[in-house]
C-alpha cells in the first residue's frame, strides 16, 4: 500500500513531548533490538528497534526526537515535522505510537491532536501509570478512546506494565488496512483554508494538515524543490497568510477543544502538593548551594574517569600484552607475526583500553541526565554560557565533550538559535576528551617531577587538573571570540521544562552506555586499528632496499664498536626505523616541527595521531620499539609498561646536537598541542554532518591547528 | 500610577498571577505548546544563581525562562 514492493516492512514512529518517558517506553519494546545512525552517512538521527508480533510479524519501531508540537524551534525538533510532511521519506511511518506522560495529559495531548489530523493509523500510550496510581489520578481509558476513536492503553515503561497489551492493539491497528476517515480535530480559519487549498492543488497533497504544516514550513523543510519553495511563498504571500500568529492561534483553539475531553476522562486530585522535586531544587538550584552542588558532582565525575577506570584499564592492557607475548612465543619470527602483534594487536589494545573511561563517563552522564539534573544545569549557566556566544544547553554538549566530543556535539541538536549552536559545536572539542587522557600520563609522567605541594596535592595531578582547565578556558575564550565576529541576531530561547525527579531507570542508562561505547567502537575505533595497521606498515618498510642496507651499515657501526648484542639490536632497530617511510616522513616534516621542541619521531606521532590522538602513545611505543624484544611482559603492569616508554622516551636525544628530547620544555608544549589540536578524524566528519557544510570542519581545524602550534611554540620558548 | 498589567519580572518569589497574553509571537509559540496559555497561573519559584533566568511554575509544570522570556508574558494586575 505504500509502494515498497513485497519487502515492505511496517514502520512504526513513536512520538511524544519531551519528559514523556518515549525512550524508556522504546527500551521496554524493543530491549537489545536496537541500533542508531550515529556516524556519518545517516542524514537524520532517529533510533530503529525492531518490533515483534505474537503473530510473529515484524514491525521497525523509530524513537523519534521528543517535541511539543509540529511548529519545531530547534533541528531536532524539526525531525519530526519534516519526515511527517514527507510521505517518501524513508523514515514516514505506517502507523504513530503517541506517548504522553498521563499525570500531565492534559499538557501532551496538543502533539497528539496535530497527529490525529495527519489521518495516519494511531495508537495512544498513557505512559506513568505507576505515578499516576501513586498520585490518585484516575483514567478512564475506554472514555478516551471513544472521544479520539484511537486504540489507548494504560502503561508504565518503568515497571514494563501492559507492554504486551500494547504491543497487540498495535498488532490490531496495523492489520486494518482499510483508510483512516477521521473528522478533523481542528477547524481551519478561513485564511487557512485558501491556503490549503492553493498548496493541496499545486503540490498535490492529499492531506489537509500536511499542506498546511508544508505552508508553514515552506523556508526550511530540506525535501522541497526550489521550484516548490517558491510556489508556496506565492501562495502565502498572495493570501497574506501570517504563520506565526496562525500557529499561535491554532494552538490556542486546539486547547479549547481537547482541555474539556481531557478533564472529563481524568480524574485527578485537586492541586499540586509542596513535592520531594520542589524540596531538592530547593537545595540543588539555590543561589550558592546550586552551582557548588554542580562542582561537587563534576569532582566526582573525573575522580571516577581518573581513578576508579584505572583498574578495568590496566587489566586489559595486561591481558593485550600477555596475549601479545604468547603469540611471539608460539609462531614463527616472520612479518605476519609482526603484523599481528604490533599492527591489529597494538590497535584493538588501543581501542579497547578506553572503554572503561568511556562507558563510565557515559553511565554518569546517563544518570544525571535520566533523574533530571541536566536540565538544572541548563537553568544554573544559561547566563554564563551566553556571555560566551553559547546558550544554557550548551552545558550538556560541554559536560558530555569530556567523554568524546562525537555525542557530544550530536546532543546541541536541542539548541534552537543557529549561531548559539554552532558555536557550542565549534568549541566542544577543545574539552579535554578521554582520548587525550593516556597522552597527558605518558607526557606528564616524563616531565613532572612526582613530589607533593603542600603535602597534599601532587604536582602531576595539578598538571593534569591545568591541562583540562586550559582546555575549558580555551572553549569560552573561542566561544567569546566567535560570538563577537559572527554576531547575528536571532531569536534564542531558554524556555526549558525542568522535569520531576526520577530514579534513573537502569535500563535506560545501560542501553545508552551500550549505544555509545558500540559507537566508539565501530567509529573511532576502526580508525585507530587502520592507523596502527597502517603504521606498522610503514615503519616496517622503506624505499627500495635501505631497510637491508641500514640493518648492514648499523651492524657494522656496532661491531666496530664492540657493543653487547642488546645495545646492538637497539641501534639496529633504531636505523631500520629511520630508513623506512615512516622516518623519511618524520625526517621531510622535522623543521616545521624543530622551533616546538619536537623530533622526527614525535613527528610521526602527531602526524598518525591526527586521525586520532589516541593512537599517539600507540605510535611511540611502536617507534620506540617495546613491546615485542623487551623481557618478560607477562609480569608487567601498566604504570611498568608507561614506565618503560617514558625510560625509552628519556633516553632519546636529538640527531643533530645530541641534546636530550624530551625536557620539561618539551613535554609541556606537547602536552599544550594535544590539548588544543583538532585531532579527530570522528569529530570532523560529525560537524560537517551536524553544520551541513565541510566549510565549518575545515575553519575548525585549521583554527585549532594553528592555535596549538603558535600556543606549544609559546610554551616551549617560554620553559627552554 | 495604574497599569494595566504586570510581567514575571514583577513577581517576588511564591507570588503567582495569571498570564493574560504574550509580547512576542515567536515566544508565544514555543511557551503555548509548552502548555503555558492565557489564563494560566504562574508562580515564581526563584532566580538563577548568576540572574538574569527564573524559575516558575506554570499549571504544575516547572520552567527556566530567562529575563526577556518572563518580560514577555503579560500577567493580570
Amino acid at each position: 500500500m505504500h509502494g515498497d514492493g513485497d519487502s515492505h516492512i511496517l514502520k512504526i514512529a513513536l512520538i511524544g513531548n519531551p519528559n514523556s518517558g518515549k525512550s524508556t517506553v522504546f527500551n521496554q519494546m524493543t530491549g537489545l533490538r536496537q541500533r542508531t545512525g550515529n556516524f556519518p552517512g545517516v542524514t537524520v538521527e532517529v533510533k530503529e528497534g525492531s518490533l515483534l508480533f505474537p503473530n510473529g510479524q515484524e514491525a521497525v519501531l523509530y524513537d523519534f526526537p521528543g517535541t511539543y508540537s509540529l511548529y519545531p524551534t530547534s533541528s531536532d525538533e524539526k525531525v519530526v515535522a519534516s519526515v511527517l510532511c514527507n510521505p517518501s521519506d524513508p523514515f514516514f511511518p505506517d502507523a504513530i505510537l503517541y506517548v504522553a506522560d498521563v499525570t500531565k495529559l492534559e499538557k501532551h495531548l496538543l502533539l497528539f491532536t496535530q497527529l490525529l489530523d495527519l489521518h495516519l493509523p494511531m495508537a495512544l500510550a498513557l505512559n506513568m501509570s505507576d505515578s499516576a496510581a501513586a498520585l490518585g489520578i484516575k483514567v478512564n481509558v475506554q472514555k478516551l478512546a471513544e472521544t479520539f476513536g484511537v486504540p489507548v492503553v494504560s502503561i508504565s515503561g518503568r515497571t514494563g506494565h501492559n507492554t504486551m497489551r500494547l504491543i497487540l492493539e498495535i498488532e490490531k491497528m496495523v492489520k486494518l488496512d482499510s483508510p483512516i476517515h477521521r473528522k478533523p480535530f481542528y477547524t481551519f480559519s478561513e485564511a487557512e483554508k485558501q491556503v490549503t487549498e492553493a498548496v493541496r492543488h499545486n503540490l498535490s497533497i492529499d492531506n489537509p494538515y500536511r499542506a498546511l504544516l508544508t505552508a508553514h514550513h515552506a523556508s526550511w523543510l530540506p525535501f522541497l524543490k526550489n521550484a516548490e519553495k517558491d510556489t508556496l511563498a506565492a501562495i502565502n504571500d498572495t493570501k497574506k497568510f501570517q504563520s506565526l500568529r496562525a500557529q499561535v492561534d491554532e494552538t490556542l483553539d486546539r486547547y479549547d477543544h481537547f482541555t474539556p475531553l481531557a478533564q472529563a476522562a481524568v480524574n485527578a486530585p485537586p492541586a499540586f502538593p509542596n513535592t520531594i522535586t520542589d524540596r531538592i531544587d530547593a537545595v540543588l538550584t539555590h543561589r550558592w548551594g546550586g552551582p557548588i552542588f554542580f562542582l561537587l558532582i563534576m569532582l566526582l565525575v573525573f575522580q571516577a574517569i581518573f581513578d576508579w577506570s584505572t583498574y578495568p584499564m590496566d587489566w586489559i592492557e595486561n591481558s593485550f600484552a600477555a596475549l601479545g607475548a604468547f603469540i611471539t612465543e608460539k609462531m614463527p619470527p616472520t612479518w605476519y607475526t609482526e603484523l599481528l602483534t604490533d599492527g591489529v594487536l597494538a590497535g584493538l589494545g588501543g581501542i579497547l583500553v578506553f572503554i572503561p573511561q568511556i562507558a563510565l563517563l557515559f553511565f554518569l552522564i546517563s544518570i544525571l541526565e535520566e533523574i533530571g539534573y541536566m536540565s538544572r544545569v541548563v537553568f544554573m549557566f544559561d547566563k554564563t554560557m551566553r556571555r560566551f556566544g553559547m546558550n544554557g544547553r550548551s552545558m550538556i554538549s560541554l559536560i558530555s565533550g569530556t567523554a568524546c566530543a562525537v555525542p557530544a556535539i550530536m546532543s546541541s541538536r536541542t539548541i534552537g538559535n543557529w549561531q548559539e549552536r554552532l558555536i557550542t559545536i565549534l568549541v566542544t572539542p577543545f574539552i579535554s576528551c578521554s582520548a587525550r587522557i593516556p597522552v597527558y600520563l605518558v607526557l606528564i609522567g616524563l616531565a613532572v617531577p612526582a613530589v607533593k605541594i603542600a603535602g597534599i596535592f601532587s604536582l602531576q595531578s595539578l598538571v593534569f587538573g591545568a591541562m583540562y582547565l586550559l582546555g575549558v578556558l580555551t572553549a569560552f575564550l573561542a566561544g567569546w571570540a566567535m560570538k563577537r565576529w559572527l554576531n547575528r541576531r536571532e531569536h534564542s530561547f531558554l524556555a526549558i521544562e525542568l522535569p520531576v525527579y526520577r530514579m534513573p531507570h537502569w535500563k535506560n542508562v545501560l542501553l545508552n552506555v551500550r549505544e555509545n561505547v558500540w559507537a566508539f567502537i565501530t567509529g573511532a575505533g576502526k580508525i585507530i586499528l587502520y592507523v596502527s595497521v597502517a603504521l606498522w606498515a610503514l615503519s616496517r618498510f622503506g624505499p627500495g632496499n635501505s631497510i637491508e642496507q641500514a640493518e648492514t651499515t648499523a651492524r657494522l657501526e656496532a661491531a666496530q664498536k664492540g657493543t653487547d648484542s642488546t645495545a646492538t639490536e637497539d641501534l639496529v632497530q633504531q636505523r631500520k626505523l629511520e630508513a623506512s617511510w615512516a622516518g623519511q616522513a618524520g625526517k621531510w616534516m622535522e623543521p616545521a616541527i624543530r622551533p616546538l621542541g619536537y623530533d622526527w619521531k614525535i613527528g610521526i606521532g602527531l602526524l598518525t595521531s591526527f586521525a586520532a590522538r589516541e593512537v599517539f602513545t600507540g605510535t611511540l611505543a611502536v617507534l620506540y620499539h617495546m613491546g615485542d624484544q623487551e623481557a618478560d611482559i607477562n609480569a608487567r603492569t601498566e604504570t611498568q609498561a608507561k614506565a618503560t616508554l617514558r625510560e625509552k622516551m628519556k633516553g632519546e636525544k636529538h640527531s643533530d646536537n645530541g641534546r636530550p628530547v624530551y625536557t620539561l620544555a618539551t613535554a609541556l608544549s606537547l602536552l599544550v598541542f594535544y590539548a588544543l589540536a583538532m585531532q579527530c578524524f570522528s569529530t570532523l566528519a560529525v560537524v560537517k554532518r551536524e553544520t551541513g557544510s565541510w566549510k565549518w570542519a575545515a575553519l575548525q581545524f585549521f583554527v585549532m591547528s594553528i592555535l596549538a602550534y603558535l600556543a606549544a611554540w609559546a610554551v616551549y620558548t617560554a620553559f627552554s | 500610577m495604574q497599569r494595566r498589567y504586570r510581567t514575571i519580572k514583577d513577581l517576588k518569589i511564591n507570588e503567582s498571577a495569571k498570564a493574560i497574553a504574550f509580547e512576542d509571537s515567536n515566544l508565544a509559540c514555543k511557551l503555548t505548546s509548552m502548555g503555558v496559555l492565557p489564563g494560566t497561573r504562574i508562580e515564581m519559584i526563584r532566580t538563577s544563581p548568576f540572574g538574569s533566568a527564573y524559575y516558575v511554575k506554570a499549571d504544575g509544570v516547572r520552567l527556566a525562562l530567562r529575563e526577556e522570556e518572563a518580560a514577555s508574558i503579560l500577567l493580570e494586575v
